[in-house]
């Protein structure tokens, strides 16, 4: 039985990492939220909406801000531009227009990166948001695939497999909704809900087929993981 | 943002009376009394939280994992969080002090603490903490210096402490005081050496070459701060962050466990008699013993668990979850061995230990022997494999471990060979190994369940939980035969 790609901590191509989310782990933040792949660690909190919005934002909708601190250094371009994503993602799946003319806060703080970062920042900042209270229309899971020089998709890289691989992709899906309603009703264009990608990063070289590939690894991995997560969600009430 | 928008958290002034009525009776609203310290609790690297949830997909486990870094500490005093990170780097000394190394400490407020802590500049009162810790490090010289010299007047080590407040209840000086020294005592920097021509290479070794050195630290300055209130000099020690916003004025006093002060900050706020200042600083040196020895304490558990660690990096154990696959044969190995750790159930199906038998052949060539014993080992991993489908209590580090007769039976039916093998592959680690080998054979570390079980011998899950005693013995005798 040989597998495509031999990984050094001994991970089939397709598993990913011990996962581990806890949350209200802070007292003063209004929800708070942690959440670890494997080493890769991060916690997020979220400040519940506050009056007003910044400057250039749309008084009529709820402003989401998103704060984005690394683990030692300065903050320079690559966290700006993981906060800017983080932020679109987040306005993707919030009711923004509930809370109208407030600002909510996300501020992210990288307890260790081992891979695999964007994902889990905004899976912590999604059970965070959860944990205050913020009206949402669904979850977002996010997933890291990459893929290696023979073509072969690998799931959750760690951050040497990252450095290695030809390229790799950041992917966000919709949780799956448990719905009342018949079955086809939340489909979209006959597609259900969750095929849908709310964000996609990729860097690195990859041709059309081995995305689309990653994409197809990547919601099956994420199908599994949104039913962990809401039962996770579900049971600390 | 506008700051107005931030300060939504304000106390009443029916709060505020009531804080400072309550203190009249010697009652704070947390239920402590004005001299009473809150609990400290200080974890190192980066401790993953409790798992919540049951393996239904057995791509998601459920066992503790603790993978320790080194230089990181997590403190929590009552309600205030505060993380510290150390580390180091190589730069040109200051002209002044060619031989010396330096420290910087940098602290965040980070807005996750407190609505109102904002991003950008820091604050009057971040600036303020920042100088009180540095004072007491530096000026009271407990980091030495001298020892991070690497070549005079060219290159020296720059420690960088980062100080991440996560959650402020109160009394942030402290426990961001208490989470520099917890982390700086658990730092390790590279070793490097001269090298080139006339020694003016500096040659740094990685940590899988050369153990990495902890920094020199003469003594731990502790910060106790006070506050006191406006009406008839009440005093309280460890104030939280309510009291913090009724008190009039605070004192912030940095001394040892010997008794000597290292620094005092009493910046402005209500005027407190002489004898009050001197009863601070009695009460200041009582904490400070406590709160050392409970860091001490905490440093002693983690450097234990760091030698475990240390000792299954330089064995080519076998978690019995994991597979080891084939680049883990010789030393190169060290960060598959802390991979290790990682693990779930579908691992099981891999148990691959003939890379593991075949790099102690390498290292000792004791060709046949261990081959036979690969193949014992594999028809026992094969053989058990199916006692773990769905059962994650082999990791839980709260079950109980295998009995010892079990593991010396086992030891034995495998023969010589394989302890053979691993005395020679002991050999052929650093001597530093072998001495914290030597060192730590009297611990008997419960927590070694959560570390992946050492030993050829052990392919089995349900032999995750071993002795050291089990696991070292035999070496140490193997040692001395090889040797000699």
């Amino acid at each position: 039985m040989m597998m495509e790609t031999d990984r050094k901590d001994g991970r089939t191509p397709n598993q990913p990492r011990m996962l581990s989310c806890s949350r209200n782990i802070l007292h003063r933040a209004h929800g708070s939220a942690s959440w670890s792949r494997g080493e890769t660690k991060v916690l997020a909190a979220v400040y519940g909406p506050k009056a007003g919005t910044k400057k250039n934002e749309d008084p009529e909708k709820a402003c989401i801000e998103v704060i984005w601190k690394p683990k030692t250094g300065q903050i320079g371009k690559a966290e700006k531009e993981c906060e800017m994503i983080m932020k679109k993602t987040i306005q993707s799946i919030c009711l923004l227009t509930v809370n109208p003319n407030t600002t909510t806060s996300v501020v992210v703080q990288v307890v260790n990166d081992d891979g695999a970062l964007l994902p889990c920042a905004i899976n912590a900042a999604c059970a965070a948001l959860v944990d205050a209270g913020i009206p949402m229309k669904h979850l977002a899971v996010a997933i890291c695939c990459c893929v290696a020089e023979e073509g072969s998709v690998v799931l959750d890289p760690t951050k040497l497999e990252e450095q290695q691989m030809r390229g790799f992709a950041y992917l966000v899906f919709p949780n799956s909704a448990l719905s009342a309603l018949p079955k086809g009703s939340s489909l979209v264009d006959g597609e259900p809900l969750e095929h849908g990608i709310i964000t996609s990063v990729t860097h690195g070289v990859m041709s059309v087929d081995e995305y689309l590939r990653c994409v197809g690894r990547g919601r099956a991995a994420c199908a599994k993981l949104s039913d962990v997560l809401r039962r996770s969600l579900q049971k600390s009430e | 943002m506008d700051s107005r928008l931030a300060n939504t958290w304000r106390l009443t002034v029916n709060e505020k009376k009531f804080i400072e009525t309550a203190l009249a009776s010697d009652l704070r609203i947390d239920g402590r009394k004005p001299l009473e310290y809150r609990k400290l609790t200080i974890n190192f690297g980066r401790q993953v939280s409790v798992p919540i949830f049951r393996p239904f997909f057995f791509f998601f486990s459920c066992w503790v994992l603790s993978v320790m870094e080194d230089g990181s500490a997590d403190v929590q005093l009552g309600h205030t969080h505060v993380m510290g990170f150390v580390s180091s780097q190589l730069v040109q000394p200051y002209r002044e002090r060619p031989n010396e190394g330096t420290m910087s400490i940098f602290t965040e407020f980070s807005p996750m603490a407190d609505p109102s802590f904002e991003l950008g500049r820091p604050g009057e009162s971040a600036i303020e903490l920042g100088r009180i810790i540095d004072r007491g490090l530096r000026e009271s010289r407990a980091v030495d210096m001298e020892s991070l010299c690497v070549l005079a007047g060219k290159l020296v080590w720059a420690i960088r402490i980062d100080l991440h407040i996560l959650d402020n209840g109160g009394n942030l000086v402290d426990a961001a005081n208490v989470a520099a020294l917890a982390a700086l005592l658990t730092f390790r920097r590279p070793e490097c050496s001269l090298g080139g021509e006339n020694g003016q290479e500096v040659v740094v070794h990685p940590p899988e070459a050369k153990d990495p050195l902890p920094l020199i630290v003469h003594h731990l300055p502790i910060a106790v701060t006070f506050g006191f209130f406006s009406t008839e000099y009440t005093m309280v020690v460890d104030p939280t962050h309510s009291e913090e916003a009724v008190m009039g004025g605070r004192m912030t006093v940095t001394v040892n466990a010997s008794g000597d002060i290292c620094a005092i900050q009493k910046a402005g706020g209500v005027g407190v008699p002489q004898s009050e200042i001197m009863r601070c600083l009695r009460l200041a040196s009582d904490k400070a013993e406590s709160i050392t020895k409970n860091i001490k304490d905490a440093v002693e558990a983690f450097n234990t668990e760091r030698m475990l660690r240390k000792i299954k990096r330089h064995s080519t154990a076998v978690a019995a979850n994991v597979s080891i696959e084939n680049d883990v044969k010789g030393q190169k190995d060290k960060l598959a061995g802390q991979r290790v750790n990682e693990s779930s159930m579908s691992q099981m199906e891999r148990l691959k230990l003939k890379p593991d038998e075949s790099s102690i052949s390498q290292n000792d060539g004791l060709g046949s022997e261990t081959r036979s014993s690969d193949q014992i080992s594999s028809q026992r991993a094969e053989g058990n494999a199916p006692l773990f489908l769905g059962g994650p209590s082999s990791w839980d580090p709260h079950t109980h471990g295998v009995d010892p007769d079990f593991l010396k039976a086992s030891l034995a039916a495998q023969g010589k060979s394989n302890p053979k093998a691993e005395q020679s592959s002991e050999d052929s680690d650093d001597d530093v190994a072998m001495q914290e080998k030597d060192a730590s054979e009297d611990v008997k570390p419960p927590s070694l369940a959560t570390d992946s079980s050492e030993t050829v011998e052990e392919q089995k899950t349900s032999i995750v939980k071993k002795t050291l005693k089990d696991a070292v013995k035999p070496k140490n005798r193997r040692r001395k035969k090889t040797r000699s």
